[in-house]
């Protein structure tokens, strides 16, 4: 089967919905079994790559299902992606996927939106004869470093 | 029962020591005198000396008295610290938070300086000073710089004040041997909050807060030994938190902790307060520093380092970096809790604010739910000040309960 761009740009797409909604089981569900997400920025103060967070898909799902017991804002955030670039290794049946992203947050209080975090996806997408692209890695590579009093939820 | 007005201003039926009046938290023209009084009084840590590993290197600070600073490391690798001020037109000289630079040249006029704080160059010198004015008068202002505890840079903008290991004193005696090793920055983050810096301290001087994190409740003070932790004090306002076991694996999807710090115990975790707003915290494998510059009464900007060992090997960086998010990365579990309550503490108390009591009356024999690591903050706060904290404008006759 042709690998076909649409669909991939849809998972990205859906990825960000499902996030937004707080739909986590929806989120997971668009991971493959060997889903790894990370969040890295680059820290000019210390001339260092830090990793920020670094999940397997169970761990991932551990860290969403442990939400309810914690304090956390609750502001909405919304995400906002545009798909880069797609590149297709058919003989590995996967495509790196370049997204830019940013991510608003609206307050509770009153409605008002701000840019909360800009950065980039840099995803591997896995690819089968189902028409259904999966999530195989994704690391969020953050130019934002500051989030004022934080946020519990990955991007 | 709820409280009409005049039972809400009612003086709490503690001894004064025990609550201190808001305004201390809001008030502008108090936030100039702790600038003056506090923070260029105190030694302040800066920066680690692994942010500067190199000749030449420099990283700038924002001093939370309000000047701007360069910490720079000399051809003699030796630290000093300077204002970042050119003495010509008052201009910022480095701009960047870190770099390398054999010569310091002001961006505006080209003068420069060495790594010494000396002026090397005025350009145009004699033809525009004739013998009036020469580099000998243009020198950097120089601040006094230590490494120490850790190898972190401390500044004092104060010339006549003690000695770094005089302010400090027996405080960090408890981390002497956990920190014997030569250690290295791995994360670093800032977060500005509207809140006053003394409520950030607040939360690191007192554990009561736990019941605010679901992680720390699970792996502390479910377990055994967590009401026998004890706050100790010591002169010029620090206090510490003796230590007892984690159990880590009691919070869902915790992984082994393995790697430990040396000479603590497995799960350990010890935590001292530094006057007036630095926090050390090493728990299982990282050293957690917290720094905290105020820009207002009611602005505050923290910085948060996580350490590990100089000389750890990849998977046991790659271990602390994990245990360090978990519950402090800027997608930790327990940071964004504790910065939430004091952004809930910055909205509630803010520049304008009704007045309102705050308590530090607990008693617990000085154990882990004993509010003493706060009242000792503020009795040294108040002799700095030469205001009490219960009553910061003298407005109240409050006799002296001790």
């Amino acid at each position: 089967m042709q690998p076909d761009r649409t669909a991939i740009e849809e998972l990205i797409y859906r990825s960000c919905l499902a996030l937004d909604e707080k739909n986590f089981k929806a989120y997971l569900d668009l991971c493959d079994g060997d889903f790894h997400y990370s969040i890295t920025a680059h820290s000019p103060e210390i001339r260092k790559d830090m990793i920020w967070l670094d999940h397997d898909k169970q761990s991932m799902q551990t860290l969403l299902g442990n939400l309810p017991r914690h304090n956390s804002d609750h502001s909405p955030l919304t995400r906002h992606a545009t798909v880069y670039t797609v590149d297709i290794d058919t003989t590995k049946l996967q495509a790196d996927v370049v997204t830019a992203l940013q991510v608003f947050k609206t307050t509770l209080d009153g409605g008002a939106t701000e840019l909360f975090a800009v950065g980039r996806y840099l995803d591997s997408v896995k690819l089968d004869d189902s028409g259904h692209p999966k999530l195989l890695k994704r690391v969020v590579r953050l130019d934002t470093r500051q989030f004022g009093f934080g946020y519990h939820i990955p991007f | 029962m709820s409280r009409n007005a005049a039972q809400w201003r009612q003086k709490p039926k503690f001894p004064p020591s025990h609550f201190v009046d808001s305004r201390i938290y809001s008030d502008d023209a108090i936030f100039r005198d702790e600038q003056q009084k506090i923070f260029n009084a105190c030694w302040i840590i800066a920066c680690h000396e692994s942010e500067i590993p190199n000749a030449f290197d420099y990283r700038t600070f924002y001093h939370p008295g309000g000047t701007p600073l360069i910490v720079v490391r000399g051809e003699d690798m030796k630290v000093r610290c300077f204002y970042n001020v050119c003495p010509h037109r008052g201009n910022t000289l480095l701009y960047d938070p870190v770099g390398n630079a054999k010569r310091i040249t002001c961006i505006f006029h080209s003068w420069s300086f060495d790594t010494m704080g000396n002026c090397v160059d005025i350009t145009r010198e004699e033809q525009g000073f004739q013998k009036r004015f020469c580099k000998a008068d243009a020198g950097l202002r120089e601040v006094r710089a230590e490494i120490g505890f850790g190898g972190f840079a401390w500044v004092n903008i104060d010339d006549n004040a003690c000695t770094l290991k005089e302010y400090i004193g027996d405080a960090l005696d408890m981390l002497e041997e956990h920190m014997s090793m030569p250690l290295e920055v791995f994360h670093y983050h800032k977060a500005i909050v509207n809140t006053n810096y003394k409520l950030w301290h607040d939360t690191n001087s007192e554990f009561y807060h736990d019941y605010m994190h679901y992680f720390n409740r699970v792996t502390g003070m479910l377990q055994p030994g967590y009401f026998d932790r004890k706050y100790t004090a010591y002169p010029n306002g620090h206090a510490s938190v003796g230590s007892m076991q984690i159990k880590y694996d009691a919070y869902e999807g915790s992984q082994v902790r393995g790697v430990g710090w040396p000479g603590l115990a497995p799960g350990g975790w010890i935590l001292i307060d530094i006057f007036p707003a630095m926090t050390y915290n090493l728990r299982t494998s990282v050293l957690r520093m917290d720094t905290s510059i105020p820009l207002g009464p009611n602005k505050l900007v923290i910085e948060f380092r996580g350490l590990g060992l100089k000389s750890d090997t990849a998977q046991q960086r790659a271990e602390r970096i994990r245990d360090h998010n978990t519950i402090w990365g800027p997608f930790g579990r327990n940071l964004h809790e504790d910065l939430l309550g004091v952004h809930g503490q910055g909205r509630a108390m803010h520049p304008g604010s009704e007045p309102a009591w705050v308590l530090h009356g607990r008693e617990e024999n000085m154990t882990i739910h004993d509010e003493g690591g706060m009242r000792h903050f503020y009795a040294e706060w108040s002799r700095r000040m030469g205001r009490n904290a219960y009553d910061p404008y003298g407005e109240k006759k409050i006799s002296a309960v001790a």
